[in-house]
């Protein structure tokens, strides 16, 4: 781990919900670090606190105590306007649904990011990334003439456009079927092995999972364990035994 | 059904509120309207009650033709005729001047209030009540004044000041202060009222051997109408004799008439507001409906029939109808006062009494609040109804409207008829009752057939108008998008804009035409160097200054000859029709004004007996030079006078024109309406400095004239044509104030819209500003939206106000309008307006949207 620079990282993060009897505690003290580089998956049942996490760790909610970085920024420290020009220029977005402006064509989509920053796009390089998700001839198209998959693969394709420090995919396969979610899935994997890219995927799906480099389980706020090189099977196991 | 409603309502407080804001406007304006005219009227009511005094009978002339100040005045030897008859106990003689007794105060200014007649009389023991000890006028250099002008002229009992008369200026001496109506209470109006000792009145107003009325009390115990009936015999045809009882009817319907004037054209804006609101508040309803449909789709799917879902929707319509009223109705009570302040500040002199709330005015308001509602929602309630249950499942279901070829159909054969009713009304109606029901008629329904067509081209539209904004980033590029998303939405909220810039570019097109026309004829027409008219002059015949302001200027040397025009609207018969007519001094006329001759000469033509008349008038009579005419005056005499010249431009002299000298033999009205003056050696060919020299010693010699005589301006040609068009200038801003209001209400429509657009892609702006949109670059984009709306509105509202414009221009009678012109600049000018007025409705929603927690958008439902 020492050889790679870190992509983002949480000490000691807590998040509250309510408080007295109605109090929730979404994040429990997580500690964790995300190396760039690295794809990671996080599962745990519904209501541990994964998307809190993400949220997070994105600038998109505070923590209540505790500390969420990306890269060597504390985010905490950062006002709203500088939060949302971290979120743009070195943060990428997949949510589960609803990932596109029904006003702009997939490409406008796939730029906006850039756009926003007033930034001239890389074409060689959005190019590249348009032709491996396999969007060539669907550029001019607005989303919804788009099917849920390759909605999806333009909500991918404009995650990497900026190539963000670290992306963050809320159950971004949750939506589709297992093949056309499968695709989506190589393509992030794809992002990793050929760009270097850091991807965090929250999912429930074991065999999406295992396209990622290590998963990571969340029960109650907490980390509970933690499983390097997955595949389908080990996730099932493991999750049967924290199930259990 | 009803809990659901409410409960709806009241969990959407911004939605509810920017709905009745629209409706509450028009009723509040509709009830400011009726309220200040009733209190208007009631005001007036009381004063026609004093003017018509506490005797029981008058003797006056019958009056066929003419205004009421044009009335013949009455033989002095009838008085003694009417005194030996029975049962007639007293006979007071009666002289007054309408509008031409003005009093001069210590400073020089001239007392003239602007709208209200500057009154002079002769005193009436039964109507004018001395207060603090005063003395009557009885010697010929005293005068008495109402205690309302008195006080706000700081006039002092024993001082001397000038009084202008029709005639000419004299001194006297101020010597009493009176109420006027009752002891205890004047009753003013804003009138000012000059009262003199009966022999000096009549010199001084010029009714030698005359009196204007007769004004008689019973023997206490006798018949009235008996009485009537024995004074009339007495006195003969030619004279009437009048119950007080029916000159207080007669002048409670004249001033009603005028009232009415006011109250139509008032209630025409109110009617806009109206309009205006309606196009808004269905639009509301509209995307309401849209945007409750998956909530609805679920109440039909759990067992709620389409009846019931549309019930929802009417009822909720009056539940905002009924609020609306409620607060209409108490608004529009203050705003009958704004109003008429609004109105003195342009002008205006309006009485203060207090605001009048009549039954009838609350019965409107209803009818206007609950009513513009319930049919605002007619439509958007049978959408309800069409709702499928399976609109609950699929999020993205739309609500089915008008194919676009019904729409085009529909949209083109209501602004088709629209187009023949204006036409009809413009150049086919004859009574102007029917004239503005064809165009108000017609122009609702292009505005409303414009409207149907709109969406189908709203969107290339937005697209076009957005173009140029797509340079400027990514806020537009998002904004041109949104404007183009939903061309229904985008038009229906531009539609209400649209209307009140119509309106706005119709009066710029017509307002433009006259100015042109105006001046076109002053360049071409006008040889007069210079114009000498009264102060407070505007187009009222009544209003006229004293021969005397004449006769100095023809006594110096600096000027070479001052020509006098009169007239009078509607007061000549001539082949059965009421006509206008002007007069002049026809030998000098010819050498101030250009009148486009055909035929004959007015130089040579006779004065005594002679008329000039318009070429199309002439055809139509088929008169020429030498033909007889038989012409009615007010004084219900008939002469004969010979056809002298015919000319070819009316806007001069309208149709008909005689000499001064056949004026003073029919009217008792001495006044000059106007006067025009040449500077002598004055020419265009001269060089320019001498022009100056001429011109400014014309000035210096002229002014003790005009100081002598506050209640005129003299002006040369470049003043004059400034003056005139400042004049037309002003009328326009009362125009554009009043609409104004209408543009108000369509940008509350606009930000109403753009409210709860911002709520519907509430997700998605979350989605924006999750991906690093900033709150600026956000509220830019909201703004930007905004302003391509608006300018949309503004370019279909000001193409069809060229349209009506121009329509109008032609429409206009030669004499007041010859050429229509499209003032671009000024057009332009309301577009950039329109684009500003997008800015300012956007703030809100912009800050609104700006405002909303990504991670809330995000998730939202
Ligand atoms: N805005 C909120 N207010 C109160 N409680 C919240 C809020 N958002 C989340 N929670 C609570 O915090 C806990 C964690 O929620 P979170 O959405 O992170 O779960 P999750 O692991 O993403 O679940 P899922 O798999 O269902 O998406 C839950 O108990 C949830 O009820
Ligand atoms: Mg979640």
């Amino acid at each position: 781990m020492d050889t790679k620079t870190t992509a983002a990282r949480a000490e000691n993060a807590f998040k509250v919900y309510g408080s007295g009897d109605t109090e929730v505690r979404a994040l429990d003290g997580i500690n964790i670090t995300f190396a760039a580089g690295e794809y990671t998956a996080i599962m745990g049942p519904s209501g541990s606190g994964k998307s809190t996490l993400m949220h997070c760790m994105a600038g998109l909610d505070t923590l209540t105590d505790g500390e969420a970085y990306i890269g060597d920024q504390a985010l905490s420290t950062l006002s709203e306007r500088k939060l949302t020009l971290l979120r743009r220029d070195n943060i990428g977005f997949i949510f589960q649904t609803f990932n596109l402006i029904p006003t702009l064509s997939a490409g406008e989509n796939i730029t906006l990011p850039l756009t926003l920053a007033g930034r001239e796009p890389d074409q060689e390089w959005i190019n590249e990334v348009i032709t491996t998700v396999g969007l060539a001839d669907r550029i001019d198209h607005r989303p919804n003439e788009l099917s849920g998959g390759q909605q999806q693969r333009v909500a991918v394709s404009r995650a990497l456009a900026t190539r963000p420090s670290i992306i963050f995919a809320d159950e971004p396969t949750g939506n589709l079927d297992s093949v056309t979610g499968n695709e989506i899935l190589s393509f992030m994997r794809k992002a990793v092995d050929d760009y270097g890219q850091t991807i965090v995927m929250v999912t429930h799906d074991p065999s999406a999972a295992s396209y990622a480099d290590r998963v990571v389980f969340l029960v109650d706020g907490r980390i509970v364990d933690e499983l390097t090189d997955p595949t389908p099977d080990t996730v099932i196991d493991r999750m049967k035994t924290l199930g259990g | 059904m009803f809990r659901l409603t409410l409960k709806n309502l009241l969990d959407k407080k911004i939605r509810f509120a920017l709905t009745t804001l629209a409706v509450v406007a028009s009723v509040a304006m509709v009830v400011g309207v009726f309220a200040m005219t009733d209190s208007l009227r009631s005001s007036f009511e009381g004063l026609a009650e004093d003017i018509a005094g506490s005797s029981d009978l008058s003797v006056r002339s019958v009056q066929d033709l003419g205004d009421e100040f044009d009335r013949k005045p009455v033989d002095e030897g009838v008085a003694g005729v009417v005194e030996t008859v029975d049962g007639v106990q007293l006979v007071t003689p009666v002289v007054s001047s309408f509008n031409d007794v003005v009093v001069i105060d210590r400073e020089g200014n001239a007392i003239r209030p602007s709208g209200p007649p500057a009154l002079g009389f002769s005193w009436l023991p039964d109507q004018f009540f001395l207060i603090n000890g005063g003395a009557e006028p009885s010697a010929p250099d005293e005068f008495a004044v109402d205690v309302e002008t008195a006080a706000k002229n700081n006039l002092i009992v024993g001082e001397i000041y000038n009084i202008d008369g029709p005639l000419r200026q004299e001194p006297f001496r101020l010597v009493g202060i009176f109420r006027f109506g009752s002891p205890e209470r004047h009753s003013g109006l804003g009138q000012t009222m000059a009262a003199f000792e009966l022999e000096t009145a009549r010199d001084f107003f010029g009714l030698e051997g005359v009196y204007n009325e007769l004004s008689l009390t019973v023997t206490a115990g006798t018949d009235i109408a008996s009485v009537q009936q024995a004074v009339q015999q007495a006195v003969g045809p030619g004279l009437e004799v009048v119950t007080a009882e029916a000159i207080r009817e007669e002048t409670a319907d004249d001033f009603n008439s005028v009232i009415s004037i006011f109250n139509n054209v008032l209630l025409a804006f109110a009617f806009i507001i109206v309009f205006v609101a309606t196009f808004i508040i269905n639009n509301t309803f509209q995307i309401v409906v849209s945007q409750r449909i998956r909530e609805l789709g679920l109440l039909r799917a759990i067992g709620a029939t389409g009846r019931q879902i549309s019930r929802s929707v009417y009822l909720e319509a009056l539940l905002v109808g009924v609020f609306s009223t409620v607060v209409g109705i108490g608004l529009g009570v203050l705003l009958g006062n704004g109003l008429r302040e609004l109105l003195n500040v342009m002008g205006f002199s309006l009485p203060s009494g207090p605001i009048e709330l009549r039954p009838r005015t609350v019965i409107w308001a209803a009818a206007i609040g609950i009513g513009v509602t319930m049919l605002s929602s007619i439509v958007p309630a049978r959408r309800a109804r069409t709702i499928a249950p399976i609109a609950a499942i699929h999020s993205d279901q739309r609500l089915a409207g008008a194919s676009l070829t019904r729409r085009l159909y529909l949209g083109g054969a209501m602004a088709a008829t629209g187009a023949i009713l204006l036409g009809l009304g413009l150049f086919a109606a004859s009574t102007t009752r029917s004239v503005l029901t064809l165009v108000a008629l017609g122009a609702v329904l292009v505005f409303i057939g414009t409207n149907t067509l709109s969406p189908s081209f709203a969107r290339p539209a937005a697209m076009i108008i957005g173009k140029p904004l797509t340079l400027f980033g990514i806020s537009c590029t998002i904004a041109r998008g949104n404007a183009a998303r939903s061309p229904r939405r985008t038009a229906s909220t531009a539609g209400a804009l649209m209307i009140g810039l119509a309106l706005v570019g119709m009066a710029g097109v017509v307002g433009s035409s006259l100015t042109k026309t105006f001046l076109t004829t002053l360049d071409n027409s006008v040889e007069a160097d210079y114009f000498i008219q009264s102060t407070s002059a505007g187009f009222d015949p009544s209003v006229t200054f004293s021969e005397e302001v004449v006769e100095e200027i023809r006594a110096l040397p600096e000027f070479e000859s001052v020509v006098r025009y009169r007239f009078s609207q509607g007061s000549l018969l001539i082949n059965g029709d009421t006509q206008d007519i002007f007069t002049a001094d026809l030998a000098e006329v010819e050498l101030h004004l250009d009148a486009d001759i055909e035929r004959g000469s007015l130089t040579n033509a006779d004065p005594v007996n002679g008329i000039a008349v318009h070429r199309d008038k002439a055809d139509d009579l088929g008169l020429t030079i030498g033909s007889p005419v038989e012409v009615t005056f007010p004084d219900g005499q008939t002469d004969t006078l010979t056809v002298e010249a015919v000319f070819l431009d009316n806007s001069l002299f309208g149709n008909w024109l005689v000499d001064n000298v056949v004026w003073e033999r029919h009217f008792t009205r001495t006044g000059v309406s106007f006067a025009s003056a040449t500077v002598t050696g004055f020419s265009d060919d001269l060089p320019e400095d001498q022009q100056q020299e001429l011109l400014a010693k014309a000035a210096a010699a002229i002014e003790p004239v005009t100081k002598h005589f506050p209640t005129v301006i003299a002006e040369n040609r470049v003043e004059f044509r400034q003056s005139q068009q400042d004049q037309l200038n002003s009328f326009l801003a009362v125009i554009f104030v009043l609409l104004a209001l209408s543009l108000v209400i369509a940008l509350i429509g606009i930000a109403n819209t753009l409210a709860l657009s911002v709520f519907e892609r509430t997700r998605e702006i979350g989605l924006l500003r999750a991906v690093g949109m900033t709150r600026r670059q956000l509220r830019r984009a909201i703004r930007w939206e905004s302003v391509i709306i608006a300018v949309f509105g503004a370019l279909l509202g000001l193409i069809l106000g060229v349209v009506f414009g121009v329509a109008a221009a032609i429409a206009i009678p030669d004499s007041l309008i010859n050429t229509a012109s499209v003032p671009y600049g000024q057009l332009l000018s309301y577009v950039v307006v329109a684009a500003f007025a997008g800015i300012v409705a956007a703030i809100l929603p912009a800050r609104r949207a700006s405002r909303l927690n990504v991670l809330d958008a995000i998730s939202h439902e």
